[in-house]
């Protein structure tokens, strides 16, 4: 037998009895106490007044922003306007247009791109620029930005992040709705990657993957509690996600205070059992995954669900 | 009255000038807190001009001040680590002075970091076909922190700098130039060009960047390279959204004698890095340093 042989028999029959263990059922991790309010509202294409249905997502949600400095982060990864690999600017234009009539003292945005480092370009070319009001005025490169220490982020002596980010009373993850190859699906909650400042830990942001993908995107959404999230479920992304996939249609806006609840939701929406995403089961002590313990605000997931192509390697 | 291809060059240089901070350094954009990334390139920028001299005589104190006991440097006041960015120190302190005690150390540190794949953890679970990414483990590149992954930025600055101390006796500065160059020839994506570092994911083949291509070129200066490099970067520059991406690819061309048309355009408006690396890139600018054993 060859040395390539041996080794195919060998994670044949290890992931054979891996999967066998992740068909067994799993409870639901409780969560912290209360439920969470997750809204889906259908938003069928990018041409409708998303501020609108924002708004009107904002208020089924229950969030008070009067007075609030607010940072919308978009997800921008690519030059690349053909596809739907960015937030829509549209959805962009849609959360500053919804957060202002919400009363927000100050609404800004910022993204720190993990591969690119032209970070105002790839607005441009996403159509940021063009398409959302005083964009330049408002917009942070978070990658380039001023930074502060925080202490025990991932058991890290220290670890730095935009004094934007930390400044803001609300960062509203405003996501994509992707799979990933890595993570398997790519959400509100991994959309904070974007806060870790390129310019201390490089492009891509390495740290966090030899931290842990998984870890990394639980411990982000530990040091951010001050989060809403609102994902692009318009049209998001299935197959070989987060870049190499291809469109996928879903025609929803999902949107909550409570960025677990909102991802698991999501999960459903796609076709995915959210507890085969590792992530979501680790963050069970910060939010709810569990159906009974999130409360379903405007459409349910059996009217909007549809099944999405996952990436290769994804066991879920 | 100036030429427009003049005002272009001009106006960046007076750009850099206007924005230095009162600590000597540049931030990113005016007004911001100082980083070593854009004090270096805009010293480099600067480097040479009799209007630029007080400017660089208030810079020296801020970078010599970011440069760690082991070698290393830190990227700007607020962080207490050294990075990948002690690369770019070394590169701007040879051209200042080769024989000063502080290139000794920073060179020392950079022989001393390699990526994290290159241990033999990772190189025993390429072996095993365990890893996602089919990269070549072999080869010590250059991280962006120590304890990570070799990537194409880091290792080309890391390359740019080592290249001007190649001579250092010992042999390990000749020895990780050589790995550090297989290195990046490993990683070169299908079509031509280099992205960050992950030629394929999944057996899936991933675009090349036209900034890392960039850099990629200049740290393999004086390597033959399949299919040459001249032409396709030529077509990068031609197809490039990105400020930045173009910025390097007008270095990388010069450096390797191509003449390129020289853009024209309004200085821009607040990206201190973006008009520091134009300024290096016009027919009159300090591109020449970036080429291994060319003074400023």
């Amino acid at each position: 037998m060859t040395r390539r042989g041996f080794i195919s028999a060998a994670g044949l029959i290890a992931s054979a009895s891996y999967l066998e263990q992740r068909k067994r059922k799993v409870d639901p991790p409780t969560g912290p106490p209360g439920n969470s309010a997750v809204t889906i509202l259908r938003a069928q294409s990018y041409s409708e007044d998303l501020g609108a249905r924002i708004y009107e997502g904002l208020r089924t949600s229950g969030l008070d922003v009067r007075g609030k400095r607010v940072l919308l982060k978009p997800n921008l990864v690519e030059f690349d306007s053909a596809t739907v690999i960015n937030t829509d600017a549209a959805v962009l234009a849609g959360a500053l247009e919804a957060f202002e009539r919400m009363g927000a003292a100050e609404v800004r945005i910022g993204e720190g791109p993990g591969h690119r480092r032209d970070t105002f370009d790839l607005a441009t070319e996403a159509q940021y620029s063009t398409r959302v009001p005083r964009f330049l005025d408002r917009f942070v490169d978070l990658n380039r930005d001023d930074v502060s220490a925080v202490r025990g982020f991932a058991n890290e002596a220290e670890f730095y992040f935009p004094n934007t980010a930390l400044a803001a009373d609300l960062i509203v993850s405003v996501a994509k709705m992707k799979t990933h190859h890595w993570a398997g699906v790519t959400l509100s909650m991994k959309n904070l990657f974007g806060l870790v400042p390129g310019a201390v830990y490089g492009w891509p942001k390495n740290k966090l993957h030899y931290i842990g993908i998984q870890d990394s995107i639980v411990a982000l959404n530990r040091q951010f509690r001050n989060t809403f999230a609102i994902v692009d479920g318009i049209v998001g992304m299935e197959g070989n996600g987060p870049i190499q996939g291809t469109p996928k249609h879903a025609g929803v806006l999902v949107m909550g205070q409570d960025l677990i609840a909102v991802d698991a939701t999501c999960c459903r929406i796609m076709g995915v059992n959210p507890l085969h995403v590792e992530y979501l089961t680790m963050a069970a002590s910060l939010g709810h995954v569990g159906v009974d313990r999130i409360e379903q605000r405007g459409e349910t997931v059996e009217t909007v669900k549809t099944p999405w192509q996952m990436s290769p390697g994804f066991l879920g | 009255m100036q030429s427009v291809c003049e005002t272009y060059f001009e106006s960046r240089l007076e750009f850099l000038l206007r924005t230095q901070n009162s600590d000597g350094g540049w931030g990113y954009f005016p007004g911001r807190l100082s980083w070593l990334e854009p004090t270096v390139y805009a010293m480099l920028a600067l480097q040479g001009r009799s209007d630029a001299q007080r400017s660089l005589a208030r810079a020296w104190p801020l970078v010599d001040s970011l440069q760690l006991s082991d070698g290393s440097w830190r990227p700007s006041p607020q962080v207490k680590t050294g990075t990948w960015v002690t690369s770019l120190a070394l590169l701007l302190c040879l051209l200042r002075n080769p024989s000063d005690v502080r290139c000794r150390k920073a060179v020392h540190w950079l022989v001393r970091v390699a990526g994290a794949e290159s241990s033999l953890a990772m190189r025993m679970a390429s072996f095993c076909h365990l890893l996602a990414s089919d990269v070549n483990v072999e080869f010590k590149a250059w991280p962006w922190m120590a304890g990570n992954s070799s990537w194409i930025e880091p290792t080309a600055h890391a390359l740019m700098a080592l290249k001007r101390v190649a001579h250092h006796p010992g042999g390990d500065v000749a020895s990780r130039i050589r790995e550090g160059e297989a290195m990046l020839l490993s990683r070169r994506d299908r079509d031509g060009g280099w992205n960050a570092g992950n030629p394929r994911i999944y057996k899936v083949d991933l675009p090349g960047y036209p900034e890392t291509t960039a850099l990629a070129m200049l740290a393999l200066q004086g390597v033959s390279i399949p299919g040459g490099l001249v032409d396709q970067a030529r077509l990068w520059l031609r197809d490039s959204k990105s400020s930045l991406a173009s910025a390097w690819l007008i270095i990388a061309l010069r450096c390797y004698g191509a003449d390129e048309p020289q853009p024209t355009g309004p200085a821009p408006s607040s990206d201190v890095l973006l008009a520091a690396l134009q300024a290096l890139g016009h027919p009159r600018g300090n591109h020449r340093v970036f080429r291994p054993g060319s003074p400023a």
